[in-house]
């Protein structure tokens, strides 16, 4: 049983000297830094934020997603044919997204994450791992533009999204995300043949270990959901309360990671609930197949907070890996 | 008949010269009582504004408020306000958090309302964030559910309310923008406001924004205020075929006829043609015209622009119709 986390890192900490990279992007946008200095600020802060999952205990890190405006637009702009578009809301929760718009046909053009990734090896003593967005939740979010139905949307953007995950199977990374939350939002789920159709042609001759990681719902209705082109499956089992009823069916042959942790909310989980529910999901599955993570990116909440909350699961998880040895 | 009166969602912009007291005092270089001076002198100057303008409802424009839930959180018991979260880009808030049992200290917004309404004789609207929203812009780390914070909260609020009423407040408004994020809640916002407004005689209303309303129409008829407060300009009055194919809309209606995430001062002809359409499903003893949102993020003179624009479409559109307000 391993510790990992979702993906993204709150960018700038409460403490004095903690906003370097807030003050970096408002004198970009001034015209008093160059982008040159801008990015070194965000690796200035990434190096930062990979210290921080390791000394809070983290097995499996990532680099923070520090460069990324949102869950969307870092990987969608870096893609041929979507253009940025204005502000929306990202699911029901309280931040937003520039929506992009398909305005040409989708396309790869180069490598989106294989520098951030090396990037983050250099500096980090643990593993790490690249996450991607999910072709299905960028189309999903996105505006058709001159696409005239989704299915061809999702379907272009997974066949650009092949070759990104086939760059980034090149670099040797020991695993690779792809997060695709809006399947299990519980007004997308009719989507469900589709997606399968979408994660085949993404997942088609990309040679390494991948893990499909969901969040704000449950996989609860979306048949042979374990069955899709995966070596692992990450479940929301905070706003996804029925993904509970999934793990007695987890397959043997594959990796669970487990987000218990409520990412959205600051109040601490206390060891004895992780401890239980670590406890009850190793009757299903094997210890060895198994991370515990928060159930969705840190950013929603405040620096120290995220930092708290990944030491106390850090602990409750020692304390379970004692428990079920 | 009367009809079609003009007022405002909220907010108006904070001077310059306001902006930089308030970042002054949170540094530690300006006094309480110096910036308080400054927050009284421009509600003074968007008051007057107001009054000369002509416009019937009149807003205090929230020059004291920071975030709309903040605000509140700062001055109730049992909240605390988290470090930095980010919201998006390179935009960052403080996030109330519950830590005990709410409990209202001393009131919100009374003594800025009875400011206000001494400036003029035009009744001043009475303004607070509703229960739902403050719960949901807020992290929970006391209640054993969300539904218990809610509910918590709408008790507080309630006492403002009756505040206000006592006061002298004829309109009284308590927003809940966060109502569209989650249709599935709907239900507990609608038992909140309940008590938010429970044996209030003032004209009540609600400003919802940003949402999904096809899921929530028609059930947010039901949520208990006479007004509800729609942004409909920045959507192309799109909303309006939803009330007239759907079901009707049997509230009254405030619609919000200028865009306030635009700085082009929207045209005499095109917001009277907003009006007229609003009128086709909405009659204009039932309807309120407004800009879309609160107006902060414009600048004061795009505010004015926006404002007198409206002020000048609704005058014609009354002429045009009869209307006859007193």
């Amino acid at each position: 049983m391993i510790s990992t986390v979702p993906g993204n890192y709150p960018k700038i900490a409460n403490r004095p000297g903690g906003q370097t990279l807030r003050r970096a992007i408002s004198s970009f946008d001034r015209g008093r830094i160059t982008a040159d200095e801008l990015a070194a600020a965000a690796d200035e802060v990434t190096v930062e934020v990979i210290g921080e999952q390791e000394r809070a205990g983290i097995d499996v890190i990532t680099d923070g997603q520090i460069r990324w405006q949102d869950p969307v637009t870092y990987i969608a702009g870096s893609l041929k044919g979507y253009e940025i578009g204005g502000l929306i809301r990202y699911f029901d929760t309280n931040t937003f997204y520039r929506q992009p718009e398909a305005t040409a046909r989708v396309a790869w053009q180069e490598p989106i994450l294989v520098r951030d990734y090396a990037f983050a090896c250099q500096h980090a003593s643990k593993p790490v791992k690249p996450v991607v967005t999910g072709p299905y939740t960028i189309a999903k979010l996105s505006l058709l533009g001159v696409y005239t139905d989704l299915k061809t949307l999702v379907l272009d953007t997974a066949q650009a999204l092949n070759q990104e995950m086939k760059a980034l199977a090149a670099t040797d990374a020991p695993l690779i995300q792809v997060d695709e939350p809006a399947i299990v939002w519980h007004r997308y789920k009719d989507d469900w043949g589709l997606f399968q159709e979408a994660m085949d042609v993404l997942m088609d001759g990309v040679g390494t270990t991948t893990l499909l990681r969901t969040d704000f719902g449950d996989a609860v209705g979306l048949p042979d959901f374990f069955a899709l082109p995966f070596q692992g499956f990450g479940l929301d089992m905070v706003h996804g309360k029925q993904n509970a009823a999934l793990v007695p069916e987890f397959p043997d042959d594959r990796d669970l990671m487990l987000g218990i942790i409520d990412a959205r909310n600051v109040r601490m989980e206390s060891e004895d609930a992780v401890l239980g529910t670590a406890q009850w999901v190793t009757q299903h599955v094997p210890k060895n197949r198994l991370a515990i993570s928060p159930n969705t990116g840190l950013e929603f909440l405040p620096r120290e907070t995220a930092y708290d909350k990944l030491e106390n699961m850090v602990r409750a998880v020692k304390k379970a890996q004692e428990a079920v040895a | 008949m009367e009809g079609l009166w003009t007022t405002q969602v909220g907010s108006l912009p904070k001077p310059p010269a306001l902006a930089k007291a308030r970042t002054d005092f949170a540094r530690g270089r300006l006094s309480h009582e110096e910036l308080v001076a400054l927050e009284r002198k421009y509600t003074e100057f968007w008051v007057d504004f107001q009054n000369e303008l002509g416009l019937d409802i009149v807003v205090d424009s929230e020059m004291y408020r920071g975030d709309m839930a903040t605000f509140f959180a700062e001055t109730m018991a049992g909240m605390e306000i988290s470090g930095l979260v980010r919201s998006y880009g390179n935009r960052y808030y403080r996030k109330p958090i519950a830590v005990g049992p709410l409990k209202r200290v001393k009131s919100f917004t009374l003594d800025w309302w009875q400011f206000a309404q001494s400036l003029t004789d035009r009744p001043v609207k009475g303004m607070i964030t509703g229960p739902y929203t403050m719960a949901e812009w807020s992290y929970n780390n006391y209640y054993d559910t969300q539904e218990e914070f809610v509910l918590a909260m709408a008790e507080v609020l309630h006492e403002e309310v009756v505040d206000l009423e006592k006061a002298g407040a004829q309109y009284i408004q308590v927003d809940e923008p966060a109502v569209s994020t989650r249709p599935e809640d709907l239900p507990l916002a609608i038992r909140a406001m309940a008590v938010v407004v429970d044996g209030i005689e003032a004209t009540t209303g609600t400003h919802i924004c940003y949402g999904d309303f096809e899921a929530i129409y028609p059930k947010m008829l039901e949520i208990p205020v006479d007004v509800i407060d729609l942004e409909m300009a920045n959507s192309d009055f799109d909303l309006l075929d939803l009330f007239s194919s759907r079901a009707p809309f049997t509230k009254k209606l405030a619609m919000g006829v200028v865009d306030v995430h635009s700085h082009v001062i929207e045209d005499k002809e095109q917001v009277k043609a907003g009006i007229y359409k609003g009128l086709q499903v909405v009659p204009a003893d039932r309807l309120y015209i407004d800009p879309d949102c609160g107006l902060k993020t414009r600048t004061v003179d795009e505010a004015q622009a926006k404002l007198a624009v409206i002020v000048e479409a609704v005058g014609e559109v009354r002429q045009e119709l009869g209307l006859d307000n007193a």
